[in-house]
């Protein structure tokens, strides 16, 4: 019987759980995000730069297998940006299973933390396998800007979004590149601070240099200047609705569409 | 470590090897006391899970209380868990100086995993039904089988058995259930082992 589970046990990795809570990863599943942002700093810059917005993974592996596909047939695409929500219970083995799907896009991608994400043990699992909450890089003429906008989940305590940290991201900024603030929640949603989301609305439509904002949670597309304050922001749907947003981004402008798949 | 431990349950099981005698009068202890207790490596309750359980009389039917912890350096986080699992096993087929296998088992558990992060039910800042689901119990279910022995100590008739069990949990099913493209079983299936010493 030894020999029996022995053997049977060869690839005991993944069939040993010692609790659905665990916060266990392998080195290749760790810090993911500051991995990929080094692999996109990698890409030789051109005058227009191209990106896919997606996100809401969770409990969605199947059509995020489809996106995948879907996404590795488009040309000339920089990197994709998931919009947070990557698992559904803030479980470790969903951000693997996402992770596993994801691998196979040709891009790097980044992501920023949705709701889900904070469930249970999800802020741990989040910050091993991708690092910080609150995170921005440079590529080219652009800074973007990741923050965890899913105040519920604080109680509405006025921790979240940190307006601090976001203002001083938003004045970090000498050489004036374009910058752009992502999160999964958008300001104008029921779950996001209400006693925030003036302050954080004016610190982007106070900025010239923010011009659009991109967000998920919302599980159907939605766009709009909604501040009257020259900046806009677009939600992607959910990949369960198949569909993402591919962005073009260039000096002085942008183009925003919208792709089923 | 799963081997290291596999080891000890082997060791565990040939030293029993003691005690043929004939049997004797067993004498009747008070019913409230448990009829065996386990010692159980993984299965989502914990690094080691043990504790004392009830069987039935045919010995078809046990219920256990475990009590599982999962150390930090094993598992990212230090989790203490509660479980109750009840196992059926219908059959017994004797084998040879009082061993026997028991071939199939089906059993189903719910476990209660403490610490502040983890929800019975959510806080009056969500909206009724926000989320589905409690993050601090956990319902499961498996299949497995054993192996056992008995034998005479001390007056007593006494057995140790060593079971597995391939189990999953409900948030896993569900997902399952959902991607039958993307994810098979054995994505969501994992593995317990343990021993059982009945007094």
């Amino acid at each position: 019987m030894l020999a029996g589970v022995a053997i049977f046990c060869s690839s005991c990795d993944s069939l040993i759980l010692y609790n659905p809570n665990e916060v266990i990863f392998d080195k290749d599943e760790r810090n993911l995000n500051a991995k990929n942002i080094e692999r996109i700093q990698q890409i030789p810059i051109t005058d227009t730069l191209q990106f896919i917005l997606m996100g809401d993974t969770q409990r969605w592996y199947d059509e995020s297998a489809d996106f995948v596909k879907s996404a590795n047939n488009q040309k000339d695409v920089a990197f994709v940006i998931h919009a947070g929500d990557i698992s559904d219970f803030g479980i470790g083995q969903e951000l693997k299973w996402v992770n596993d799907i994801m691998k196979k896009l040709k891009y790097p991608y980044v992501t920023v933390i949705g709701n889900h994400d904070i469930v249970a043990n999800g802020p741990a699992n989040y910050r091993k396998m991708y690092g910080p909450m609150n995170y921005s890089f440079e590529y080219g003429n652009n800074k973007f800007v990741f923050i965890n906008t899913n105040s519920r989940e604080y109680a509405f305590d006025g921790s979240v979004p940190d307006i601090a940290w976001l203002k001083s991201q938003l004045a970090d900024n000498p050489s004036n590149k374009n910058i752009i603030v992502i999160g999964h929640v958008p300001p104008y949603d029921g779950d996001f601070d209400k006693n925030l989301e003036k302050d954080f609305a004016d610190l982007l439509g106070s900025n010239p240099n923010v011009n659009m904002s991109l967000y998920g949670h919302k599980h159907s597309f939605n766009d709009g200047e909604f501040y009257n304050d020259g900046v806009h922001y677009f939600v992607t749907t959910n990949v369960g609705a198949r569909g993402y947003m591919m962005v073009k981004v260039w000096k002085g402008g942008y183009k925003v569409d919208r792709i089923e798949f | 470590m799963a081997h290291r431990f596999l080891l000890i349950i082997a060791l565990g099981i040939s030293l029993n090897a003691f005690g043929q005698r004939e049997e004797v009068f067993q004498k009747s202890k008070k019913w409230y006391l448990p009829d065996h207790m386990k010692l159980q490596f993984a299965g989502g309750v914990g690094f080691l899970s043990g504790g004392p359980g009830y069987s039935s009389r045919n010995k078809t039917l046990e219920t256990d209380i475990l009590f599982g912890f999962l150390p930090q350096k094993f598992g990212g986080d230090a989790l203490v868990t509660i479980t109750g699992k009840t196992t059926y096993s219908p059959w017994r087929i004797p084998v040879r100086n009082e061993h026997y296998i028991v071939p199939a088992s089906i059993g189903f558990y719910l476990s209660y995993t403490f610490g502040p992060q983890f929800d019975s039910k959510w806080p009056s800042y969500y909206p009724k039904g926000y989320y589905w689901w409690a993050t601090s119990f956990r319902p499961g279910a498996y299949i497995g089988g054993k192996v056992g022995k008995n034998f005479i100590y001390k007056e007593r008739k006494r057995g140790i058995e060593a079971y597995y069990e391939l189990g999953t949990y409900d948030l896993l099913l569900v997902s399952y259930a959902q991607n039958r493209g993307y994810l098979h079983l054995r994505d969501i299936v994992n593995l317990a082992i343990g021993i059982k010493y009945g007094f």
